[in-house]
């Protein structure tokens, strides 16, 4: 397919995907211009790939507004390393999809700009917060989408739409130009309409970057070797990952796709991580109290609309922009980062969570040192639940994140790929690796993707 | 711990951020259960000479010691909601300037 064939057809899938609410910025003057521009440059290991953009991550040509009013209408003035990446490589930049605002939530129904529907029941979640990327490949607009995770942001969307969804190691990818969230947490993550998808544009995306000085000073990740059995391969079960209560459609799918991994050779074994329940209230304080220093910067001073206030002073000008610029969830994780990190409680939480979060780190240290290669756990407690279910209770809502939330705060990759569907809705299986062992955890995957069938029923 | 409506608008008077009065009470419950569930920590076991996790490279890369502006598509006049003679405008300090 030529490169206008390329911009022609991904912009129809656009305009027939738009009920869907998965896109914020994208037009066909773009993709054209995208198109010309690829005409002329040479092939790269992603020539041919349209990839969407979450809207949290800067591009020059469209808006990124990170799904809020206090950025409407924000063209950044210079583009993020992972875009001139992506577009040196051949791939085309297709647009900016809705999220979470600012990535706060576990639904895409916090965008300032309309919840997102899930592609294949409208009146549940994509799951969140990069729920537009999810949609947009699970709905066949572009084979892959970048999000962003801060905690389980792209692998519990990925989980719920039934694609595939990588977070790679902390430092592994340049967030130079990615809207700081959680900055010990946030890592440019991607979605993939299969493994390859996602290795490929994670391979090209991966590596040092001089603008970005918590990247590591490592090569890009190499792509995975395609593999044909698992012998050799210990892959670890942890147990409170498996809960007595955990929904039976949800294990039906693990225990499929563990049979799966036995039959392939792989060596499974029973492991704990005992701090595994500490995890999304350790990241329920350290993600809102950076959150809140990094949000500091939305003044009304120098971007976005401004909002004078009554006062007619500096501060009212702050807080008038600041309250009729961010939505609810955006309040209260800085109403709640800004009580741990106040004079009084900085050590009860902020302090304690911080030394927590060492001993959920230490737990996948632990396992990997003695002898596994790969954990798998389900992604989620349960499929995609409807919409409006969680958005009265703050808390329940973090409870989705129970899965992912403990690879985000040990800095590990992880990745959810789909492992079969319960009364029609998909279910995801997560697979965490080492710091820094991605290609391994790509190349398992892969081979899972080929042997377990994704879209069959798990119960019969 | 139990929190007020007074806690809510102390702290956001810290975070900049202006509050309905008539959104506190809905805030102040969220919060009181968002700062009950977080504090489960208390159960953990922490070792006395614990440290806080580290993550991202064991030490940051040095860059050479030069200018390397970042070619800019537009100023900040173009982003700036008043921006005039190099200036970025904002009202007079009021209380601010005591601080």
């Amino acid at each position: 397919m030529s490169a206008h064939d390329l911009a022609v057809e991904t912009g129809r899938r656009f305009a027939e995907a738009a009920p869907l609410n998965a896109t914020l910025h994208w037009s066909q003057d773009v993709l054209d211009r995208e198109a010309a521009r690829l005409s002329v440059t040479p092939d790269g290991p992603l020539t041919g790939m349209a990839i969407a953009i979450k809207d949290n991550i800067v591009t020059t040509e469209e808006p990124t507004t990170c799904a809020s009013k206090i950025l409407a209408g924000y063209i950044s003035p210079f583009e993020a390393t992972v875009i001139s990446r992506l577009r040196s490589a051949g791939a085309m930049v297709a647009g900016k999809a809705n999220l979470d605002e600012f990535a706060m939530g576990s639904s895409t129904e916090n965008s300032a700009y309309g919840r997102v529907l899930h592609p294949l029941d409208h009146s549940r979640v994509p799951g969140g917060s990069s729920g537009g990327s999810a949609v947009l490949v699970a709905a066949g607009v572009v084979p892959a989408a970048l999000g962003s995770e801060t905690g389980g942001s792209v692998r519990q969307p990925a989980a719920f739409c039934g694609v595939v969804g990588v977070k790679p190691s902390y430092a592994r990818v340049s967030r130079f130009g990615l809207v700081a969230f959680g900055s010990s947490l946030d890592c440019i993550s991607v979605f993939g309409r299969t493994v390859d998808d996602a290795a490929r544009v994670l391979a090209v995306m991966s590596g040092h970057d001089p603008r970005d000085s918590t990247t590591r000073a490592e090569p890009p990740m190499q792509l995975p070797v395609p593999r044909t059995d698992l012998r050799g391969v210990v892959v670890g079960l942890p147990r409170e990952y498996f809960p007595a209560d955990l929904d039976p459609g949800i294990r039906a799918g693990c225990d499929r796709a563990i049979a799966a991994m036995k039959e392939l050779g792989a060596t499974v074994r029973e492991v704990s991580l005992p701090h595994t329940r500490y995890a999304v209230p350790t990241y329920y304080i350290v993600n809102p109290a950076e959150a809140a220093a990094n949000l500091a910067r939305f003044d009304g001073v120098r971007y976005g609309p401004r909002h004078v206030g009554s006062g007619a002073d500096v501060r009212a000008l702050y807080q008038a922009t600041r309250g009729e610029g961010f939505g609810p969830e955006v309040r209260r994780r800085i109403l709640v980062g800004t009580f741990v990190l106040s004079a009084g409680y900085a050590d009860q939480y902020y302090v304690r969570a911080q030394a927590v979060r060492k001993l959920i780190a230490d737990d996948f240290a632990r396992v990997f040192a003695d002898g596994v290669d790969l954990l798998f756990t389900p992604t989620t407690p349960t499929p995609a639940f409807k919409a409006g279910e969680k958005t009265t209770d703050p808390v329940q809502m973090y409870l989705a994140d129970v899965f992912v939330a403990p690879a985000s705060l040990a800095g590990v990759p992880a990745m959810s790929l789909p492992i079969g569907r319960d009364q029609g809705l998909p279910i995801g299986g997560q697979l965490i690796a080492a710091d820094f062992d991605e290609s391994r955890m790509l190349a398992v995957a892969g081979l899972l993707e080929r042997t377990v069938d994704a879209v069959a029923e798990v119960r019969t | 711990m139990k929190i007020g409506e007074a806690e809510v608008r102390h702290v956001a008077r810290l975070a900049e951020l202006a509050v309905a009065e008539t959104d506190l009470p809905l805030l102040a419950t969220q919060l009181e259960g968002i700062v009950t569930f977080v504090a489960q920590l208390d159960e953990a076991s922490v070792p006395a000479d614990s440290t806080a996790v580290a993550v991202g490279p064991e030490r940051l890369t040095l860059r050479e010691d030069v200018v390397n502006p970042i070619p800019m598509r537009h100023g900040p006049e173009a982003m700036a909601p008043v921006f005039i003679d190099g200036f970025f405008v904002v009202p007079k300090l009021g209380g601010m300037a005591e601080e």
